[in-house]
Protein backbone atom coordinates (compact mmCIF):
# COMPACT_ATOMS: atom_id res chain seq x y z
CA UNK A 1 0.00 0.00 0.00
CA UNK A 2 2.69 2.19 0.92
CA UNK A 3 4.47 2.73 -2.84
CA UNK A 4 0.85 3.41 -4.21
CA UNK A 5 0.49 6.46 -1.47
CA UNK A 6 4.02 7.81 -2.17
CA UNK A 7 3.99 7.30 -6.31
CA UNK A 8 0.47 8.84 -6.52
CA UNK A 9 1.15 12.58 -5.45
CA UNK A 10 4.16 12.79 -6.61
CA UNK A 11 2.38 12.20 -10.13
CA UNK A 12 -0.54 14.57 -9.03
CA UNK A 13 2.62 17.61 -8.53
CA UNK A 14 4.17 16.46 -12.11
CA UNK A 15 0.58 16.65 -13.49
CA UNK A 16 -0.43 20.34 -12.30
CA UNK A 17 3.18 21.27 -13.24
CA UNK A 18 2.62 20.16 -16.80
CA UNK A 19 -1.15 21.70 -17.29
CA UNK A 20 0.45 24.96 -16.20
CA UNK A 21 3.57 24.46 -18.48
CA UNK A 22 0.42 23.47 -21.57
CA UNK A 23 -1.18 26.97 -20.43
CA UNK A 24 2.26 28.77 -20.62
CA UNK A 25 2.50 27.53 -23.99
CA UNK A 26 -0.41 27.63 -25.70
CA UNK A 27 -2.56 30.86 -24.04
CA UNK A 28 0.52 33.32 -26.36
CA UNK A 29 -1.33 31.57 -29.37
CA UNK A 30 -4.69 31.36 -28.41
CA UNK A 31 -4.97 35.12 -27.57
CA UNK A 32 -2.93 35.30 -30.93
CA UNK A 33 -5.73 33.61 -33.36
CA UNK A 34 -8.51 34.59 -31.35
CA UNK A 35 -7.44 37.96 -31.63
CA UNK A 36 -6.82 37.94 -35.47
CA UNK A 37 -10.68 37.46 -36.05
CA UNK A 38 -10.85 41.01 -33.90
CA UNK A 39 -11.62 44.14 -35.01
CA UNK A 40 -8.92 46.80 -34.58
CA UNK A 41 -10.87 48.89 -31.81
CA UNK A 42 -12.11 45.26 -30.12
CA UNK A 43 -8.26 44.79 -29.67
CA UNK A 44 -7.32 47.78 -28.35
CA UNK A 45 -9.41 48.20 -25.42
CA UNK A 46 -9.17 47.52 -21.95
CA UNK A 47 -9.91 45.22 -20.23
CA UNK A 48 -8.02 42.55 -23.55
CA UNK A 49 -10.88 40.31 -25.12
CA UNK A 50 -10.39 37.03 -25.12
CA UNK A 51 -12.87 35.81 -27.78
CA UNK A 52 -14.19 37.26 -30.22
CA UNK A 53 -17.87 39.09 -29.66
CA UNK A 54 -18.21 39.21 -33.32
CA UNK A 55 -15.61 37.40 -35.08
CA UNK A 56 -14.49 39.40 -38.30
CA UNK A 57 -12.20 38.21 -41.17
CA UNK A 58 -11.41 41.63 -42.06
CA UNK A 59 -7.67 41.64 -40.85
CA UNK A 60 -6.86 38.15 -42.51
CA UNK A 61 -7.91 39.58 -45.81
CA UNK A 62 -6.06 42.46 -45.42
CA UNK A 63 -3.08 41.03 -44.38
CA UNK A 64 -2.97 38.78 -47.53
CA UNK A 65 -4.31 41.50 -50.04
CA UNK A 66 -2.36 44.15 -49.42
CA UNK A 67 -0.59 46.00 -52.37
CA UNK A 68 3.24 45.77 -49.91
CA UNK A 69 2.41 42.61 -48.37
CA UNK A 70 3.20 39.73 -50.21
CA UNK A 71 2.55 36.58 -47.89
CA UNK A 72 1.89 34.41 -50.83
CA UNK A 73 5.22 34.97 -52.51
CA UNK A 74 7.36 34.92 -49.08
CA UNK A 75 5.65 31.48 -48.35
CA UNK A 76 6.28 29.99 -51.61
CA UNK A 77 10.47 31.51 -51.52
CA UNK A 78 10.37 30.19 -48.18
CA UNK A 79 9.33 27.11 -49.15
CA UNK A 80 11.59 26.56 -51.79
CA UNK A 81 14.55 27.77 -50.69
CA UNK A 82 14.18 26.10 -47.89
CA UNK A 83 13.39 22.75 -49.85
CA UNK A 84 16.65 23.22 -51.74
CA UNK A 85 18.77 24.40 -49.01
CA UNK A 86 17.88 20.69 -47.29
CA UNK A 87 18.66 18.77 -50.54
CA UNK A 88 21.86 20.88 -50.81
CA UNK A 89 22.83 19.97 -47.21
CA UNK A 90 22.21 15.97 -47.94
CA UNK A 91 23.81 15.62 -51.30
CA UNK A 92 26.77 17.12 -49.38
CA UNK A 93 26.95 16.10 -46.24
CA UNK A 94 25.81 12.29 -46.74
CA UNK A 95 29.09 11.17 -49.10
CA UNK A 96 31.42 12.70 -46.73
CA UNK A 97 30.03 11.35 -43.47
CA UNK A 98 30.20 7.95 -45.59
CA UNK A 99 33.72 8.34 -46.24
CA UNK A 100 34.67 9.51 -42.78
CA UNK A 101 32.56 6.75 -41.43
CA UNK A 102 33.24 3.39 -43.39
CA UNK A 103 36.45 4.79 -45.82
CA UNK A 104 40.11 4.74 -44.92
CA UNK A 105 42.11 7.46 -46.06
CA UNK A 106 45.02 9.54 -45.18
CA UNK A 107 43.96 12.59 -43.09
CA UNK A 108 40.58 10.81 -41.93
CA UNK A 109 40.86 11.89 -38.39
CA UNK A 110 43.08 14.89 -39.01
CA UNK A 111 40.32 16.27 -41.66
CA UNK A 112 37.41 15.25 -39.05
CA UNK A 113 39.00 17.34 -36.34
CA UNK A 114 39.34 20.30 -38.08
CA UNK A 115 35.62 20.08 -39.13
CA UNK A 116 34.85 19.98 -35.57
CA UNK A 117 36.60 22.97 -34.43
CA UNK A 118 35.00 24.88 -36.90
CA UNK A 119 31.84 24.35 -35.42
CA UNK A 120 33.08 26.58 -32.47
CA UNK A 121 33.16 28.97 -34.86
CA UNK A 122 30.31 30.86 -35.15
CA UNK A 123 27.99 31.63 -38.52
CA UNK A 124 28.52 35.55 -37.88
CA UNK A 125 32.21 35.47 -38.96
CA UNK A 126 31.09 34.88 -41.65
CA UNK A 127 28.76 37.09 -42.83
CA UNK A 128 30.41 40.07 -44.46
CA UNK A 129 32.87 37.72 -46.75
CA UNK A 130 30.01 35.61 -47.84
CA UNK A 131 27.67 38.41 -48.45
CA UNK A 132 30.46 40.32 -50.45
CA UNK A 133 30.97 37.25 -52.16
CA UNK A 134 27.07 37.19 -53.04
CA UNK A 135 26.91 40.60 -54.76
CA UNK A 136 29.95 39.57 -56.83
CA UNK A 137 28.64 36.57 -58.50
CA UNK A 138 25.31 38.52 -58.68
CA UNK A 139 23.31 36.12 -56.67
CA UNK A 140 21.84 39.45 -54.38
CA UNK A 141 17.68 38.74 -54.57
CA UNK A 142 18.44 35.40 -56.01
CA UNK A 143 17.65 31.70 -54.33
CA UNK A 144 21.10 30.73 -54.82
CA UNK A 145 22.02 33.05 -52.22
CA UNK A 146 19.70 31.86 -49.70
CA UNK A 147 20.47 28.25 -50.74
CA UNK A 148 24.54 27.81 -51.34
CA UNK A 149 26.23 29.37 -48.30
CA UNK A 150 24.94 27.63 -45.65
CA UNK A 151 24.55 24.30 -47.37
CA UNK A 152 28.78 22.79 -46.39
CA UNK A 153 26.42 22.04 -42.65
CA UNK A 154 29.82 20.41 -40.64
CA UNK A 155 26.26 19.45 -38.37
CA UNK A 156 25.00 17.13 -40.40
CA UNK A 157 28.37 15.69 -41.63
CA UNK A 158 28.92 14.85 -37.42
CA UNK A 159 25.27 13.60 -37.28
CA UNK A 160 25.41 11.55 -39.95
CA UNK A 161 28.87 9.85 -39.52
CA UNK A 162 27.43 9.31 -36.47
CA UNK A 163 24.57 7.03 -37.81
CA UNK A 164 27.07 5.67 -40.19
CA UNK A 165 29.29 3.93 -37.97
CA UNK A 166 27.00 1.98 -36.32
CA UNK A 167 25.71 0.09 -39.32
CA UNK A 168 26.85 -3.52 -39.42
CA UNK A 169 29.89 -4.06 -41.59
CA UNK A 170 28.71 -7.04 -42.59
CA UNK A 171 26.26 -5.65 -44.72
CA UNK A 172 28.26 -3.56 -46.44
CA UNK A 173 30.36 -6.89 -47.30
CA UNK A 174 27.63 -8.49 -48.78
CA UNK A 175 27.52 -6.11 -51.32
CA UNK A 176 31.13 -6.48 -51.66
CA UNK A 177 30.42 -10.07 -52.73
CA UNK A 178 27.64 -9.14 -55.47
CA UNK A 179 30.16 -6.93 -57.09
CA UNK A 180 29.39 -3.24 -55.84
CA UNK A 181 31.85 -0.47 -55.61
CA UNK A 182 32.08 1.90 -53.18
CA UNK A 183 29.45 3.84 -54.55
CA UNK A 184 26.97 1.01 -54.97
CA UNK A 185 27.60 -0.09 -51.14
CA UNK A 186 27.00 3.51 -50.07
CA UNK A 187 23.69 4.04 -52.51
CA UNK A 188 21.84 0.73 -51.75
CA UNK A 189 23.34 -0.48 -48.66
CA UNK A 190 24.42 2.49 -46.17
CA UNK A 191 21.63 4.79 -47.68
CA UNK A 192 18.41 3.18 -47.34
CA UNK A 193 19.54 1.69 -44.06
CA UNK A 194 20.28 5.35 -42.30
CA UNK A 195 16.70 6.74 -43.85
CA UNK A 196 15.55 8.02 -39.86
CA UNK A 197 18.55 10.02 -40.06
CA UNK A 198 18.47 11.51 -43.43
CA UNK A 199 14.42 12.34 -42.26
CA UNK A 200 15.32 13.71 -39.05
CA UNK A 201 18.60 16.08 -39.88
CA UNK A 202 16.23 16.81 -43.47
CA UNK A 203 13.12 18.05 -41.03
CA UNK A 204 15.97 19.94 -38.85
CA UNK A 205 17.93 21.89 -41.34
CA UNK A 206 14.32 22.81 -43.08
CA UNK A 207 13.08 23.92 -40.04
CA UNK A 208 16.44 25.93 -39.04
CA UNK A 209 16.47 27.29 -42.83
CA UNK A 210 12.27 28.37 -42.70
CA UNK A 211 12.74 30.19 -39.44
CA UNK A 212 16.35 31.83 -40.80
CA UNK A 213 15.81 35.85 -40.59
CA UNK A 214 19.25 37.49 -40.55
CA UNK A 215 21.01 35.89 -43.52
CA UNK A 216 17.94 36.36 -45.89
CA UNK A 217 16.66 39.41 -44.25
CA UNK A 218 20.81 40.96 -45.59
CA UNK A 219 20.53 39.20 -49.09
CA UNK A 220 17.08 39.92 -50.54
CA UNK A 221 15.80 43.67 -51.62
CA UNK A 222 12.61 43.58 -52.95
CA UNK A 223 9.57 42.53 -51.62
CA UNK A 224 9.18 39.38 -54.14
CA UNK A 225 12.09 37.90 -52.99
CA UNK A 226 11.80 38.17 -49.61
CA UNK A 227 11.19 35.13 -47.33
CA UNK A 228 8.12 34.97 -44.52
CA UNK A 229 10.38 35.72 -41.55
CA UNK A 230 11.82 38.87 -43.47
CA UNK A 231 7.83 39.25 -44.23
CA UNK A 232 7.05 38.99 -40.96
CA UNK A 233 9.14 41.68 -39.61
CA UNK A 234 8.30 43.95 -42.51
CA UNK A 235 4.44 43.06 -41.98
CA UNK A 236 5.32 44.61 -38.02
CA UNK A 237 7.44 47.72 -38.52
CA UNK A 238 4.22 49.11 -41.35
CA UNK A 239 1.11 47.80 -39.52
CA UNK A 240 1.73 47.46 -35.85
CA UNK A 241 1.33 51.07 -34.86
CA UNK A 242 -2.23 51.33 -37.04
CA UNK A 243 -3.57 47.74 -37.13
CA UNK A 244 -2.58 45.17 -34.87
CA UNK A 245 -5.05 42.27 -35.88
CA UNK A 246 -3.60 41.87 -39.23
CA UNK A 247 0.65 42.09 -38.08
CA UNK A 248 -0.98 39.08 -35.70
CA UNK A 249 -3.33 37.45 -38.03
CA UNK A 250 0.53 37.34 -40.09
CA UNK A 251 1.97 35.64 -37.12
CA UNK A 252 -0.72 33.21 -37.16
CA UNK A 253 -0.86 32.45 -41.14
CA UNK A 254 2.80 32.52 -41.31
CA UNK A 255 2.77 29.28 -38.69
CA UNK A 256 -0.05 27.07 -40.21
CA UNK A 257 2.71 25.87 -42.79
CA UNK A 258 5.69 24.57 -40.31
CA UNK A 259 2.47 23.31 -38.11
CA UNK A 260 1.00 20.84 -40.84
CA UNK A 261 4.73 19.88 -41.58
CA UNK A 262 4.99 18.96 -37.47
CA UNK A 263 1.77 17.06 -37.21
CA UNK A 264 3.05 14.82 -40.30
CA UNK A 265 6.04 14.35 -38.88
CA UNK A 266 5.44 14.77 -35.19
CA UNK A 267 6.87 11.48 -34.37
CA UNK A 268 10.41 11.51 -36.57
CA UNK A 269 11.00 15.16 -34.80
CA UNK A 270 10.40 13.99 -31.57
CA UNK A 271 12.05 10.71 -32.12
CA UNK A 272 15.07 12.42 -34.08
CA UNK A 273 15.92 14.78 -31.62
CA UNK A 274 15.42 12.48 -28.45
CA UNK A 275 17.14 9.39 -29.91
CA UNK A 276 20.42 11.68 -31.49
CA UNK A 277 20.32 14.08 -28.76
CA UNK A 278 21.16 17.10 -31.61
CA UNK A 279 19.20 19.55 -33.24
CA UNK A 280 19.76 22.01 -35.87
CA UNK A 281 19.26 25.37 -34.38
CA UNK B 1 39.65 -23.13 -48.07
CA UNK B 2 40.98 -24.53 -50.84
CA UNK B 3 38.02 -23.57 -53.36
CA UNK B 4 38.57 -20.01 -51.75
CA UNK B 5 42.11 -19.66 -52.68
CA UNK B 6 41.02 -21.27 -56.26
CA UNK B 7 38.94 -18.43 -56.57
CA UNK B 8 40.70 -15.72 -55.50
CA UNK B 9 43.74 -17.02 -57.42
CA UNK B 10 41.76 -17.43 -60.51
CA UNK B 11 39.73 -13.82 -60.25
CA UNK B 12 42.48 -11.69 -59.18
CA UNK B 13 45.30 -12.30 -61.38
CA UNK B 14 43.42 -11.96 -64.59
CA UNK B 15 41.49 -8.52 -63.14
CA UNK B 16 45.11 -6.69 -62.11
CA UNK B 17 46.71 -7.33 -65.68
CA UNK B 18 43.12 -5.64 -66.57
CA UNK B 19 43.08 -2.69 -64.55
CA UNK B 20 45.30 0.20 -63.52
CA UNK B 21 48.42 -1.17 -61.59
CA UNK B 22 46.76 0.51 -58.49
CA UNK B 23 45.74 -1.39 -54.96
CA UNK B 24 43.08 -1.75 -52.99
CA UNK B 25 43.98 0.86 -50.45
CA UNK B 26 44.78 3.59 -53.10
CA UNK B 27 41.91 3.14 -54.70
CA UNK B 28 39.85 3.39 -51.25
CA UNK B 29 41.56 6.64 -50.79
CA UNK B 30 40.87 8.25 -53.62
CA UNK B 31 36.69 6.89 -53.51
CA UNK B 32 36.98 8.66 -50.01
CA UNK B 33 38.14 12.27 -51.68
CA UNK B 34 35.50 11.54 -54.35
CA UNK B 35 32.83 11.36 -51.67
CA UNK B 36 34.64 14.31 -49.60
CA UNK B 37 35.16 16.37 -52.45
CA UNK B 38 31.56 18.15 -53.02
CA UNK B 39 31.53 19.09 -49.24
CA UNK B 40 34.68 19.96 -49.07
CA UNK B 41 34.48 22.78 -51.96
CA UNK B 42 31.69 24.26 -50.12
CA UNK B 43 33.01 24.33 -46.95
CA UNK B 44 36.02 25.84 -48.65
CA UNK B 45 34.75 28.20 -50.04
CA UNK B 46 32.32 29.67 -48.10
CA UNK B 47 33.57 28.41 -44.84
CA UNK B 48 37.56 28.52 -44.77
CA UNK B 49 37.75 31.69 -46.99
CA UNK B 50 35.10 33.46 -45.28
CA UNK B 51 36.89 33.41 -42.23
CA UNK B 52 40.46 34.48 -43.70
CA UNK B 53 38.85 36.79 -45.36
CA UNK B 54 37.32 38.33 -42.91
CA UNK B 55 40.08 38.16 -40.62
CA UNK B 56 41.84 40.06 -42.90
CA UNK B 57 39.05 42.39 -43.99
CA UNK B 58 39.07 43.75 -40.51
CA UNK B 59 43.00 45.25 -40.50
CA UNK B 60 41.37 47.81 -43.52
CA UNK B 61 39.69 50.52 -43.66
CA UNK B 62 36.46 49.75 -46.24
CA UNK B 63 33.37 51.23 -46.67
CA UNK B 64 32.04 48.83 -49.40
CA UNK B 65 31.91 51.17 -52.67
CA UNK B 66 35.62 52.33 -53.05
CA UNK B 67 37.46 49.27 -55.22
CA UNK B 68 40.48 49.99 -53.06
CA UNK B 69 40.63 49.62 -48.80
CA UNK B 70 43.09 50.68 -46.45
CA UNK B 71 45.40 49.13 -44.35
CA UNK B 72 44.95 50.17 -40.67
CA UNK B 73 46.57 47.61 -38.79
CA UNK B 74 44.83 47.37 -35.52
CA UNK B 75 42.81 50.84 -35.27
CA UNK B 76 39.53 48.52 -35.99
CA UNK B 77 40.54 46.61 -32.63
CA UNK B 78 41.34 49.94 -31.25
CA UNK B 79 38.35 51.70 -32.00
CA UNK B 80 36.55 48.62 -30.99
CA UNK B 81 37.91 48.76 -27.54
CA UNK B 82 36.90 52.49 -27.05
CA UNK B 83 33.42 51.81 -28.39
CA UNK B 84 31.13 52.36 -25.69
CA UNK B 85 28.11 51.10 -27.72
CA UNK B 86 29.80 48.09 -28.43
CA UNK B 87 30.51 47.47 -24.67
CA UNK B 88 26.96 48.37 -23.59
CA UNK B 89 25.47 45.93 -26.30
CA UNK B 90 28.44 43.30 -25.12
CA UNK B 91 27.21 43.70 -20.96
CA UNK B 92 23.36 43.69 -23.06
CA UNK B 93 24.13 40.46 -24.49
CA UNK B 94 25.86 38.79 -21.89
CA UNK B 95 23.07 39.65 -19.61
CA UNK B 96 20.29 38.42 -22.11
CA UNK B 97 22.55 34.72 -22.63
CA UNK B 98 22.93 34.19 -18.92
CA UNK B 99 19.34 34.71 -18.14
CA UNK B 100 18.13 32.90 -21.27
CA UNK B 101 20.12 30.11 -20.53
CA UNK B 102 19.76 29.80 -16.84
CA UNK B 103 15.69 29.84 -17.32
CA UNK B 104 15.69 27.86 -20.66
CA UNK B 105 17.24 25.15 -18.57
CA UNK B 106 15.84 24.51 -15.18
CA UNK B 107 12.33 24.68 -17.35
CA UNK B 108 13.43 22.51 -19.85
CA UNK B 109 14.61 20.02 -16.71
CA UNK B 110 11.44 20.40 -14.94
CA UNK B 111 9.24 19.62 -18.27
CA UNK B 112 11.53 16.88 -18.63
CA UNK B 113 11.22 15.47 -15.27
CA UNK B 114 7.39 15.87 -15.59
CA UNK B 115 6.88 14.27 -18.65
CA UNK B 116 9.31 11.08 -18.05
CA UNK B 117 7.06 10.17 -15.23
CA UNK B 118 4.72 7.36 -15.78
CA UNK B 119 1.34 9.37 -16.32
CA UNK B 120 -1.18 9.20 -19.11
CA UNK B 121 -0.64 11.84 -21.97
CA UNK B 122 2.79 12.29 -21.06
CA UNK B 123 3.30 11.23 -24.72
CA UNK B 124 0.69 14.44 -25.77
CA UNK B 125 2.54 16.89 -23.60
CA UNK B 126 5.91 16.33 -24.90
CA UNK B 127 4.45 16.80 -28.53
CA UNK B 128 2.72 19.80 -27.42
CA UNK B 129 5.38 21.44 -25.76
CA UNK B 130 7.55 21.86 -28.21
CA UNK B 131 5.57 23.57 -30.52
CA UNK B 132 6.69 27.02 -29.50
CA UNK B 133 9.79 25.76 -30.87
CA UNK B 134 9.03 25.54 -34.53
CA UNK B 135 7.79 29.12 -34.81
CA UNK B 136 9.66 31.40 -36.46
CA UNK B 137 11.13 34.93 -34.44
CA UNK B 138 9.44 36.95 -36.64
CA UNK B 139 6.34 35.21 -35.20
CA UNK B 140 7.32 34.45 -31.79
CA UNK B 141 8.22 38.61 -31.88
CA UNK B 142 4.61 39.40 -33.56
CA UNK B 143 2.82 37.55 -30.91
CA UNK B 144 4.87 38.23 -28.00
CA UNK B 145 5.37 42.20 -28.02
CA UNK B 146 1.62 42.49 -28.10
CA UNK B 147 1.57 40.06 -24.91
CA UNK B 148 3.83 42.53 -23.18
CA UNK B 149 2.02 45.72 -24.42
CA UNK B 150 1.62 48.20 -21.62
CA UNK B 151 -2.13 49.14 -22.04
CA UNK B 152 -3.51 46.32 -23.84
CA UNK B 153 -1.25 43.37 -22.87
CA UNK B 154 -2.77 40.10 -21.61
CA UNK B 155 0.50 39.69 -18.85
CA UNK B 156 -0.30 43.13 -17.80
CA UNK B 157 -3.84 42.32 -17.28
CA UNK B 158 -3.23 38.72 -15.43
CA UNK B 159 -1.21 40.42 -13.54
CA UNK B 160 -3.70 43.16 -12.70
CA UNK B 161 -5.93 40.64 -10.92
CA UNK B 162 -2.80 40.50 -8.70
CA UNK B 163 -2.97 44.26 -7.73
CA UNK B 164 -0.15 44.87 -10.00
CA UNK B 165 0.09 48.63 -11.66
CA UNK B 166 0.50 48.04 -15.43
CA UNK B 167 4.42 47.24 -16.07
CA UNK B 168 5.88 49.41 -19.32
CA UNK B 169 7.85 45.98 -20.07
CA UNK B 170 9.62 46.72 -23.25
CA UNK B 171 9.42 50.00 -22.67
CA UNK B 172 11.67 50.19 -19.41
CA UNK B 173 15.42 49.71 -19.36
CA UNK B 174 15.74 47.49 -16.50
CA UNK B 175 12.94 44.87 -17.58
CA UNK B 176 13.38 45.25 -21.69
CA UNK B 177 15.97 42.55 -21.26
CA UNK B 178 14.48 39.95 -18.78
CA UNK B 179 11.08 40.29 -21.23
CA UNK B 180 12.96 39.09 -24.46
CA UNK B 181 14.21 36.48 -22.37
CA UNK B 182 10.88 35.32 -20.93
CA UNK B 183 10.16 35.40 -24.64
CA UNK B 184 13.01 33.67 -25.77
CA UNK B 185 12.55 30.41 -22.88
CA UNK B 186 8.83 30.56 -24.26
CA UNK B 187 10.22 30.38 -27.53
CA UNK B 188 12.98 27.67 -27.24
CA UNK B 189 12.93 25.25 -23.87
CA UNK B 190 11.25 22.79 -26.16
CA UNK B 191 14.36 21.75 -27.80
CA UNK B 192 16.43 21.34 -24.60
CA UNK B 193 13.55 19.83 -23.15
CA UNK B 194 13.59 17.00 -25.81
CA UNK B 195 17.65 16.52 -24.93
CA UNK B 196 16.60 15.97 -21.43
CA UNK B 197 14.23 13.23 -21.92
CA UNK B 198 17.38 11.87 -23.74
CA UNK B 199 19.12 11.88 -21.13
CA UNK B 200 16.84 10.95 -18.30
CA UNK B 201 15.94 7.91 -20.21
CA UNK B 202 19.74 6.88 -20.48
CA UNK B 203 20.00 6.71 -16.52
CA UNK B 204 19.10 2.59 -15.41
CA UNK B 205 16.26 2.27 -13.47
CA UNK B 206 17.78 -0.01 -11.13
CA UNK B 207 19.86 2.95 -9.81
CA UNK B 208 16.34 4.52 -8.68
CA UNK B 209 15.51 1.39 -6.90
CA UNK B 210 18.42 0.96 -5.25
CA UNK B 211 18.19 4.41 -3.73
CA UNK B 212 14.86 3.79 -2.95
CA UNK B 213 15.35 0.42 -0.85
CA UNK B 214 18.07 2.75 0.90
CA UNK B 215 15.72 5.25 2.17
CA UNK B 216 16.14 8.12 0.03
CA UNK B 217 13.41 10.63 -0.91
CA UNK B 218 12.51 12.09 -4.45
CA UNK B 219 14.71 15.16 -3.68
CA UNK B 220 17.53 13.30 -2.46
CA UNK B 221 17.26 10.86 -5.43
CA UNK B 222 16.98 14.29 -7.63
CA UNK B 223 19.79 15.96 -6.49
CA UNK B 224 22.03 12.51 -5.47
CA UNK B 225 21.63 10.40 -8.70
CA UNK B 226 19.79 11.94 -11.69
CA UNK B 227 21.51 15.63 -11.51
CA UNK B 228 25.04 14.16 -11.49
CA UNK B 229 23.96 11.45 -14.18
CA UNK B 230 22.87 14.60 -16.43
CA UNK B 231 26.07 16.73 -15.97
CA UNK B 232 27.05 15.53 -19.61
CA UNK B 233 23.27 16.47 -20.89
CA UNK B 234 23.40 19.97 -18.88
CA UNK B 235 27.08 20.46 -20.14
CA UNK B 236 25.35 19.86 -23.81
CA UNK B 237 22.49 21.71 -22.98
CA UNK B 238 24.25 24.85 -21.86
CA UNK B 239 27.25 25.10 -24.20
CA UNK B 240 24.67 24.89 -27.14
CA UNK B 241 22.25 27.54 -25.34
CA UNK B 242 25.19 29.84 -25.06
CA UNK B 243 26.26 29.55 -28.48
CA UNK B 244 22.82 30.28 -29.94
CA UNK B 245 21.38 32.93 -27.52
CA UNK B 246 24.38 35.01 -27.74
CA UNK B 247 23.69 35.10 -31.10
CA UNK B 248 20.29 36.81 -30.62
CA UNK B 249 19.18 39.23 -32.93
CA UNK B 250 15.43 38.50 -34.21
CA UNK B 251 13.91 39.53 -30.83
CA UNK B 252 15.19 42.49 -30.18
CA UNK B 253 15.31 43.35 -33.97
CA UNK B 254 11.19 42.76 -34.12
CA UNK B 255 9.97 43.70 -30.67
CA UNK B 256 12.35 46.72 -29.40
CA UNK B 257 14.47 48.15 -32.53
CA UNK B 258 17.05 47.65 -29.81
CA UNK B 259 15.40 50.35 -27.54
CA UNK B 260 14.45 51.61 -25.07
CA UNK B 261 17.58 53.92 -26.14
CA UNK B 262 20.61 50.74 -26.57
CA UNK B 263 19.01 48.91 -23.83
CA UNK B 264 18.17 45.51 -25.36
CA UNK B 265 20.84 46.52 -28.04
CA UNK B 266 23.04 43.18 -29.20
CA UNK B 267 26.30 42.82 -30.69
CA UNK B 268 24.60 41.04 -33.51
CA UNK B 269 22.59 43.94 -33.84
CA UNK B 270 25.63 46.34 -33.64
CA UNK B 271 27.28 44.00 -36.19
CA UNK B 272 24.46 44.83 -38.72
CA UNK B 273 24.17 48.12 -37.68
CA UNK B 274 27.87 48.40 -38.45
CA UNK B 275 27.97 46.76 -41.89
CA UNK B 276 25.16 46.92 -43.66
CA UNK B 277 23.54 50.23 -42.49
CA UNK B 278 27.22 52.08 -41.96
CA UNK B 279 28.68 50.16 -44.41
CA UNK B 280 31.46 49.97 -42.59
CA UNK B 281 32.98 46.46 -43.76
CA UNK B 282 36.55 45.99 -42.03
CA UNK B 283 35.12 47.32 -38.78
CA UNK B 284 32.27 45.63 -38.92
CA UNK B 285 34.61 42.34 -39.72
CA UNK B 286 36.91 43.38 -36.35
CA UNK B 287 33.21 43.21 -34.67
CA UNK B 288 32.21 39.60 -36.29
CA UNK B 289 36.11 38.70 -35.33
CA UNK B 290 35.49 39.75 -31.47
CA UNK B 291 32.28 37.80 -31.11
CA UNK B 292 33.67 34.62 -32.11
CA UNK B 293 36.68 34.87 -30.16
CA UNK B 294 34.49 36.13 -26.79
CA UNK B 295 32.26 32.67 -27.63
CA UNK B 296 35.01 30.73 -28.03
CA UNK B 297 36.85 31.95 -24.67
CA UNK B 298 33.07 31.57 -22.81
CA UNK B 299 32.66 28.09 -24.53
CA UNK B 300 36.13 26.68 -23.39
CA UNK B 301 35.57 27.62 -19.89
CA UNK B 302 32.47 26.22 -19.67
CA UNK B 303 33.88 23.08 -20.65
CA UNK B 304 36.39 23.55 -18.32
CA UNK B 305 34.48 24.14 -15.40
CA UNK B 306 31.74 21.99 -15.93
CA UNK B 307 34.38 18.86 -16.76
CA UNK B 308 36.13 19.63 -13.42
CA UNK B 309 33.02 19.19 -11.53
CA UNK B 310 32.01 15.64 -13.35
CA UNK B 311 35.60 14.27 -12.02
CA UNK B 312 35.03 15.63 -8.66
Amino acid sequence: MKPENSILPKNTVAYVFLLLMAFFVVFPMLIAVSQSFMTNQEVNRWPPQIIPVEPTMDSINAVLTQQDLRLDLWLRNSLIAATGYTFAVLVLCAPAAYAFARLKFPGNNILFGFLLVTIMIPPQVTLIPNYLLMRDLQWLDTFNALIFPGAANVFGVFLLRQFFIQIPADLEEAAVLDGAGYFGRFWHVVLPLSRNALVALGIFVFLGHYNDLFWPFIVTNSLETRTLPVGLAILNSSYAGQYRPMVLSGAVLSTIPILIVYVIFQRQIIKGITLTGMGGR
Amino acid sequence: MAHNTAMADGFEKPKRRGNLPINLKTREAIAAYLFLAPFMIFFLVFVVRAVISAVQLSFYNWLILPPTADYIGMDNYMELFNDSVWWESLKNTIIFTSLTVVGTTVVALAAAVAVTRPIRGAGFFRVLLYVPSLFSVGAVGLIWVWLLNTQFGIINYGLSFLGIKAINWLGDPNLVIPALSLTTIWWGFGFPMLIFIAGLQGIPETLYEAARIDGANDRQIFFNITLPLLRPTILFVTVTGVISHFQVYGQPFIMTNGGPGRSSYTVILYLYEIAWTAFRMGYGAAVAVAIAGIMAIITTFQFLFISRRVEY
